[in-house]
């Protein structure tokens, strides 16, 4: 099972739970509204691409400390009281460029 | 084991999908007709409606998509685009793929073999 494999991409666990998030993301907004879902889907999407650009991946620390946020962030949306990011904003936005 | 698995995971969809006649998306006559096994997808129309959904993908360049087409390597996407295209055959196929299963398709060949294995793809 070298490389060659079918040029599979092998996935590490963490980078596994990483994309289980996103995916349990993208899921939760398909209950949403068609706008409601445009927006939580760019505005997840985006976060997910600036923290894999921003975060080094052998910061496993912080990676655990995103994936746990990230997991309670989804519970919330779940809820069926969560209509739209509105209520949300306030955890997202302490992520918005820390160092700035 | 893994039999148990699979069965108790169609399972679950099935029951899924039958919520799906309520929806007025889908009305109940055509749920039932094309989620029957005697007219299951053929493998031409599995393969064509996957690459219709990958080609309408934002980030890929159409004219480069082939059965033959892996997402990452051949396409430049990378693995959240590959989420969101397995993503996108599941809302087609009316399917839930299961992250194990859904880590793994990462060409149209992997993707349109799954699908037309799937007993629920309708």
């Amino acid at each position: 099972m070298g490389p060659s494999t079918g040029g599979r991409t092998r996935l590490s666990g963490m980078q596994k739970q990483v994309l289980s998030l996103y995916r349990g993301f993208l899921r939760a907004t398909r209950s949403k509204s068609p706008e409601d879902r445009r927006e939580i889907e760019s505005f997840v999407s985006a976060e997910f691409r600036r923290n894999s650009k921003q975060v080094d991946r052998k910061n496993f620390i912080y990676i655990e400390y995103l994936l746990r946020r990230g997991k309670k962030q989804l519970e919330q949306l779940n809820s069926p009281d969560t209509v739209g990011l509105s209520s949300m904003n306030v955890t997202f936005s302490e992520t918005e460029n820390p160092k700035n | 084991m893994a039999l148990r698995a699979a069965v108790l995971r169609h399972v679950r969809v099935a029951v899924q999908t039958r919520g799906l006649e309520s929806n007025p998306w889908f009305p109940s006559g055509s749920i039932r007709l094309m989620s029957s096994h005697d007219d299951h997808l053929t493998k031409e129309e599995v393969a064509d409606r996957v690459l219709s959904v990958i080609k309408s993908f934002p980030k890929v360049d159409p004219s480069r998509v082939t059965p033959e087409v892996h997402f990452q390597k051949d396409l430049g996407l990378d693995s959240l685009d590959n989420v969101e295209i397995v993503m996108a055959l599941e809302e087609e196929f009316k399917l839930e793929i299961p992250d194990k299963e859904a880590d793994k398709i990462d060409s149209c060949n992997l993707a349109i073999e799954y699908i037309h294995n799937h007993p629920l793809s309708s």
